[in-house]
């Protein structure tokens, strides 16, 4: 067996603790302001353009965007750092979210200068929101299986299909959509054919329904296109190259810290909610979730490192995302197995939220069977 | 043939060295044959490679190295299943000598702590190290007595042993305390886990590639691969967790040298983080052990397949020198008192920033 997953050596530079000191002050700030409560799952939930807006003019947005679209060509780590602070810290970041961590990168690898200067600085600025454009009615695991289609017009193309679970589409102004520009039946492999489109949400033939959580949450939604035109320079990279640049992105989109630390405000406040004197079996379970923490956000280090050194950590992603979105999902388990409902609101809305939210967290951006399957893959056994 | 593994501060030539050493020496035959004692072959080369004495400092007399080599070494010792006291002298025995200013015995050695109940090697070593609330010291085998003994589910040997027999009590020297000593064991244990765990995950692939049932190998049924990818992620996961434990255990020294406290403080977190590996490493086993046997079948639980050399002492190493149980409520309680404000700014502490380590 070869030596197929690797996880090179952890340490965050030492250039990163003066950006975690600032975005630290600023959160301590923000919260003794009351600009927002603590909530768990705040990347996906939390949206709040104001809270976003005061991000992007403080510089913790695009860090790692170039200069002339808006960024500080900062290191990725810089903003690992940056990132990780704002989920523990349970602050409102589902506004920029998605645009900020792929969307933007995505434009500056792909999009033609025209769409970078209309698009990423208003990212930068925290200003400019997109969700994501995947999956489809019959599409979910199987996302080559997608039946979206653009055709091509005289200046563009019009779009036509249905994209569903796309989060905060009803808050957020463009998606990034996949779609197939030539149909599969007379692509070369069922993986040819696609395209990726910046695409409007507010243009004319975008309906957007709302898909209801069942928490009664509205962050999903139908998205339904009927002959949606596209602008030529909306076209993301080389047309029928749809599907290599979807995946190159999922090392980034899989093993942010957002994947470890979706409730980490609960397991904070498990620990002042157990008392300074546990008994010694709460302590045992509020030990071994911290451990447990502390070597996944090891492993989610070593693919940000190895990401910012120019590889392509995919199934070590894979992997890290199976781990860290299980311990999310532990988290509330056993916060409500130590402390009974009515400890305190705070508390009980904490755990609330993060028990309707635990099973996104094994579903969204790839399933946990999925992920397995990639990394059993690279194993050598498929 | 590592599924993860973290050497980009270790000598390659170490490693390839101590790989090509346990690979010969280490082979099952020799594993089984060695059981209720050690090997004396493979001690003999690891002693005269200078391999058991990396960790420990040249002027206490080991081979120099850093706590990164010494973990590196010890981690391939677990994944070889090497049936000898290494992480006795190098990782445990050795550091209370050093900090001690004891001069580092050559053969095996055993570490006595406190009242010397059920002693890890005792019945094989030369010499032993005595950790008590007063004091170290170093004494000879002719000078201690050994009470009951047994093996381990491996066949690792074990024994009271009293020192203060014939000859009276030793002479104590001031040295780590049984608590951090016993801490040192468990990071070694979590060590040799780490290793050993990749082992089983590792020797579950190959298995899932030959054995073939319904026409075709087993490793093409989504149930055992979804399997061997939990298994490579819990052996990722407990390689990164005593990674972690190296690395703050290692900058936490280079800052004492450097002149920082010494204090209670730092030996607080080095127990956290060492807990913190223990907790993880042994909970791992659980999961590791029980899909690498499912996986198996009847031939792995059977005393022909390699498998048990390695299940057994994972399930031996996670009980010795305290239980996964144990150390998560170690590591609760001290978090618990601290607060929660307080909790995130021991997690990112975790591993610590590049500088911290560089001299570690």
């Amino acid at each position: 067996m070869a030596n197929r997953l690797t996880f090179p050596d952890a340490a965050l530079p030492a250039s990163t603790q003066e950006i975690r000191a600032r975005v630290r002050t600023f959160l301590q700030d923000e919260l003794a302001k009351g600009s927002f409560t603590p909530r768990v799952d705040t990347w996906l939930s939390g949206h709040d353009a104001a809270f976003s807006a005061k991000l992007g003019a403080e510089g913790f947005l695009g860090l790692t965007y170039p200069k002339q679209y808006g960024g500080q060509e900062r290191s990725a780590l810089d903003r690992f750092v940056v990132v990780e602070e704002l989920l523990a810290t349970g602050a409102p970041i589902a506004a920029h979210w998605i645009a900020e961590r792929q969307s933007g990168p995505s434009i500056l690898k792909y999009g033609n200068d025209a769409l970078r200067e209309e698009i990423v600085p208003g990212i930068a600025a925290g200003e400019i929101y997109f969700s994501i454009g995947m999956s489809e009615p019959d599409s979910g695991s199987d996302l080559a299986s997608i039946r979206s289609t653009a055709r091509k017009v005289d200046g563009g193309w019009v779009v036509n299909g249905t994209k569903v679970w796309t989060s905060q589409a009803h808050n957020n102004q463009y998606f990034i959509v996949l779609v197939r520009t030539t149909p599969a039946s007379e692509s070369s492999g069922r993986h040819n054919g696609m395209s990726q489109f910046v695409l409007d949400l507010r243009a004319p033939g975008v309906q957007i329904r709302p898909i209801r959580l069942l928490s009664g949450h509205h962050h999903f939604n139908e998205v339904v296109m009927t002959d949606v035109f596209v602008a030529d320079y909306m076209l993301l990279g080389v047309e029928g190259n749809g599907w290599s640049q979807v995946i190159g992105e999922l090392a980034y989109e899989r093993s942010g810290p957002e994947r470890i630390l979706s409730t980490y405000p609960l397991l904070a406040a498990l620990v002042d909610a157990v008392g300074p004197d546990p008994s010694a079996e709460a302590a045992a379970e509020l030990g071994t979730l911290v451990a447990r923490m502390a070597a996944l956000r090891r492993l989610c280090i070593s693919v940000a490192m190895s990401l910012d050194a120019g590889r392509s950590p995919v199934t070590e992603a894979a992997l890290v995302k199976d781990l860290g979105t299980q311990l999310e999902g532990e988290i509330p388990e056993v916060a409500r197995r130590l402390v009974a409902p009515g400890h305190n609101e705070a508390f009980d809305q904490l755990v609330a939220d993060s028990v309707l939210s635990a099973p996104g967290f094994t579903l969204r951006g790839g399933t946990n069977e999925i992920l397995r399957g990639i990394v059993a893959r690279e194993l050598g056994v498929r | 043939m590592t599924m993860s593994i973290s050497t980009s501060t270790v000598d390659p030539l170490l490693l390839e060295t101590i790989e090509a050493m346990l690979a010969d020496l280490c082979q099952p035959e020799k594993v089984g044959a060695a059981e209720g004692g050690l090997d004396p072959v493979l001690w003999k080369a690891l002693t005269e490679s200078g391999m058991s004495t990396v960790g420990v400092a040249e002027s206490a007399g080991g081979s120099g190295g850093t706590l990164r080599d010494a973990a590196a070494i010890a981690k391939a010792a677990g994944r070889h299943a090497a049936p000898v006291p290494l992480t006795e002298l190098s990782l445990i025995g050795g550091w209370v000598c050093e900090q001690a200013g004891l001069a580092l015995p050559s053969g095996p050695v055993a570490v006595v702590i406190g009242d010397g109940t059920r002693t890890y090697w005792a019945p094989v070593a030369e010499s032993f190290v005595v950790v008590t609330e007063a004091g170290v010291a170093l004494v000879d085998r002719a000078d201690a007595t050994l009470g009951r003994a047994g093996v381990n589910y491996a066949g690792e040997p074990w024994a009271d042993v009293s020192v203060a027999g014939t000859t009276g009590p030793p002479s104590l020297v001031a040295g780590p305390s049984p608590a951090m000593v016993r801490a040192r064991g468990a990071l070694a244990r979590s060590l040799l886990m780490a290793g050993a765990l990749q082992q089983a995950a590792e020797l579950s692939v190959q298995y899932c590639n030959e054995r073939e049932q319904f026409g075709r190998p087993i490793g093409k049924f989504q149930v055992l691969q979804q399997y061997l990818a939990q298994m490579a992620g819990e052996a990722a996961a407990a390689e990164a967790a005593a990674d972690n434990a190296v690395d703050v255990v290692a900058a936490l020294a280079a800052a004492a040298g450097a002149g920082a406290a010494r204090g209670p403080a730092a030996a607080g977190e080095a127990i956290r983080i060492i807990a913190a590996a223990k907790t993880v490493t042994g909970r791992a086993v659980g999961t590791i052990n029980r899909l690498a046997h499912q996986i198996h079948g009847a031939i792995g639980y059977t005393d022909e397949h390699r498998l048990q050399y390695t299940t057994r002492r994972l399930w031996s190493w996670r009980d010795e020198h305290g239980t996964e149980a144990e150390w998560a409520a170690t590591l609760g309680r001290s978090l618990a008192a601290a607060g929660g404000a307080a909790l995130w700014t021991a997690i990112t502490a975790w591993p610590p920033a590049a500088t911290a380590t560089a001299t570690g």
